[in-house]
């Protein structure tokens, strides 16, 4: 085997003992594949565009599984404004102290990676895949907890599954989380992630999907890492005939950021909405990679994300929709639309259509953009000062795709007040 | 009485363009109407502009004073607050920014400068409510995003609507006539009169004797390539009507 220099640190940490024998051998082959192929590179056309040295220039051992002082009122302010289903990880470990799960219905199984192992591995076991490759395979060796929801045939979660992630790592270290969500044939639900918390961590995270014919899932990730934290993530989603996902994320937190999402529309009149928000300043850097693969008839894809720049901050979209032979009627959309609000950012936008079917209905586009001088003109013709108008434009600009994103009021008002978090911190707030 | 606005020589041009105003004169008193009409492309907007301070526009020479202040060194913002008000002639959309939510922002905003209590949710209704009455708005559009969808007349009387809620001391109303029907030209000019007051300026810009009609100015004045070139009083407007801008001095 090949011992990259990247990979040596990772050796010594072994993933922890008592593991069924199948877990062993994922971890194993993760390893070596991490070990052969160490961090993605920039020769690759996926990540040409995303630095991330902050990430190879350190070591980041997997975080002790010491519990650390995160107390309720310290996670409190991240909670949801609503009644939930909560999970809290701390440093990738479940928190039952300031978890809340609740009463759910006959027919769900919520709870950690640990409990599920002891109790479903076999939910455990299909959030694994052969072939996984860089970070997902390091995930993959190391991974020390996460939280599995699976919803069974028929059945409709009513309150949202709220998941926070939060991060208080000391000195650099990771948290591999690995995260599994099963919705069955006809079955609904919600789950909200947030992922925060302070210090320079590295959270590195893979969620495998998947929902069977007729269901649907909401699934928003909500990211406002710590100033110095870096947030690898990767979503990878398999959809039946007519099931439907529905995917919100907003990236406005941590140094480096990067969010890949991967849905396969593996039946007929599948559908997808991924709907975003990268909010960046300083010197961020984020990536949004979104790819749908429309691998059967009548499948449907609704793609808007929206990004904000300023200082010397850096977005990436990297949205490809890809159409394979004999998935005709597939009706597809991507979007991604810019802001850059100092001429020193910047942003790179690929939105990609790879179409190899017939009949299909496909659009992209992307634009870059600076605010509307009329508009801050007319603004402030009526006496409104230029830096609240300027916010106000920005504010109107994301704010439309978190409208557009269909979420419920109680839900959708608590990602605008992340939103508008944010805006407080531009220019010294309003 | 002190006059409100008075403006000496003004000369001004888009910046790195050529001379559009090439010496205006113009006092204005308060409580008083004033007309402007005169030729298109004369340089009625370009004026309207640099009184609100648009950016773009590069005063090359004379004065504007403003309450007796020097209007020209406030930014556009702190004009607005003081009182300046511009009905645009082309009303910008603003797609994401309700309506309401930003007529209450310039509301507050000038309030604070003036020191007086900003308006809480319920007082900002009440104080729509009444005014909606009177300029036949339907509230569905305060709803809106400012002005996007809007039909050209409604962008007019949404105009006339920030006008009536701002309540400013002088109010600039760049072709505010235009594209309106018969009925709205009459609900935009019974809504500008109500508005006049003692206190208050009022300059229209118009192509329109008819207009005038319904706001009957106190002066008339035609602006033809960047000069005012000739004044009158209200019976101005329909001799202007009768023999055109041409004989009028410098407009060859
Ligand atoms: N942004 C600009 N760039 C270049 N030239 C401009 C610009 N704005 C106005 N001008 C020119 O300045 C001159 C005066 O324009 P202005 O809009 O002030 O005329 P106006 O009297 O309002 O005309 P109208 O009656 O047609 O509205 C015109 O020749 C016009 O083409
Ligand atoms: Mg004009």
């Amino acid at each position: 085997m090949l011992i990259t220099q990247e990979s040596a640190s990772y050796q010594d940490a072994v993933p922890p003992g008592g593991q069924p024998p199948w877990l062993a051998r994922h971890r194993a082959a993760g390893m070596a594949r991490f070990a052969a192929e160490g961090y993605p590179k920039r020769s690759q056309e996926a990540w040409r565009f995303t630095d991330l040295r902050p990430l190879t220039a350190s070591v980041f051992p997997p975080a002790p599984p010491d519990p650390v002082a995160v107390d309720a009122a310290t996670v409190a302010p991240h909670r949801l404004p609503c009644p939930s289903h909560r999970l809290v990880l701390v440093n990738g470990r479940f928190a039952p102290a300031l978890s809340d799960i609740g009463v759910l219905p006959e027919g769900v199984w919520l709870g950690s990676v640990t409990d599920a192992l002891r109790e479903r591995p076999d939910l455990v076991a299909a959030s694994l895949a052969e072939g996984e490759a860089s970070l997902a395979a390091l995930n993959a060796a190391l991974f020390a907890d996460g939280f599995v929801l699976a919803v069974e045939a028929g059945v409709t979660l009513e309150a949202p599954v709220e998941v926070i992630h939060y991060a208080d790592m000391g000195a650099p270290a990771a948290a591999h989380v690995r995260n599994r969500m099963v919705v069955g044939a006809g079955g609904r639900a919600t789950v909200i992630e947030t992922s925060t918390g302070v210090g320079a961590g590295w959270l590195n995270t893979v969620t495998v999907v998947t929902v069977a014919t007729g269901g649907a899932l909401r699934h928003v990730q909500l990211q406002r890492d710590a100033a110095e934290a870096i947030h690898t993530s990767v979503v990878r989603g398999d959809l039946a005939g007519d099931a439907r996902y529905e995917s919100f994320s907003l990236m406005a937190g941590g140094r480096l950021s990067r969010r890949d999402i991967q849905v396969n529309l593996g039946g007929p009149g599948a559908s997808v909405a991924l709907n975003g928000a990268y909010l960046l300043r300083g010197s961020q850097e984020a990536t949004f990679a979104p790819v749908v693969t429309h691998a059967a008839p009548h499948c449907r894809t609704d793609e808007v994300v929206k990004g904000v720049m300023q200082d010397r901050a850096h977005g990436v979209f990297l949205g490809t929709v890809r159409v394979h032979p004999g998935a005709d009627g597939t009706d597809a959309r991507q979007l991604n639309r810019n802001l850059l609000l100092s001429p020193t950012a910047w942003v790179d936008t690929k939105p990609e259509l790879e179409i190899l079917a017939d009949d299909v209905k496909c659009s992209h586009g992307a634009t870059v953009g600076s605010l509307d001088e009329a508009s801050l003109f007319y603004l402030q013709a009526r006496g409104i000062d230029p830096a609240t108008a300027r916010l106000m434009l920005v504010e109107a600009f994301a704010a439309d795709v978190i409208d557009g994103a269909g979420l419920d009021e109680p839900i959708r008002d608590h990602v605008h007040g992340h939103l508008r978090s944010w805006l407080d911190g531009l220019e010294g707030g309003r | 009485m002190t006059n409100l606005l008075e403006i000496r020589d003004l000369r001004a041009r888009i910046v790195g363009g050529r001379d559009i105003l090439k010496g205006i004169d113009l006092d204005v008193a308060p409580g008083e109407v004033h007309a402007i009409m005169g030729p298109n492309g004369a340089g009625k907007s370009t004026l309207s502009s640099v009184l609100a301070g648009k950016p773009g526009y590069e005063v090359t020479g004379g004065s504007i004073l403003y309450q007796g202040r020097d209007l020209l060194a406030l930014p556009a913002d702190e004009r607005a607050r003081e009182g300046v008000f511009l009905a645009f002639q082309y009303p910008v959309e603003i797609p994401g920014v309700n309506n309401m939510y930003f007529l209450r922002a310039a509301l507050n905003a000038g309030r604070r400068q003036r020191g007086v209590p900003e308006l809480d949710a319920a007082q900002f209704l009440k104080a729509v409510r009444d005014k909606l009455k009177l300029l036949d708005i339907s509230d569905d559009l305060l709803r809106r995003a400012v002005n996007v969808g809007f039909s050209g007349g409604e962008k007019k009387r949404n105009e006339i609507f920030q006008m009536a809620m701002l309540e400013p001391k002088l109010a600039i109303l760049d072709e505010t006539d235009s594209g309106l029907d018969i009925d709205a030209l009459r609900v935009v000019s019974d809504g500008v009169n109500r508005l006049r007051d003692p206190n208050r300026a009022i300059v229209l810009i118009t192509h329109y004797q008819r207009l005038l009609d319904y706001i009957v100015p106190d002066h008339v004045h035609v602006l033809s390539d960047g000069r005012i070139v000739a004044s009158g009083d209200k019976t101005f407007a329909a001799e202007l009507e009768r023999t055109g801008y041409a004989h009028l001095g410098s407009a060859a």
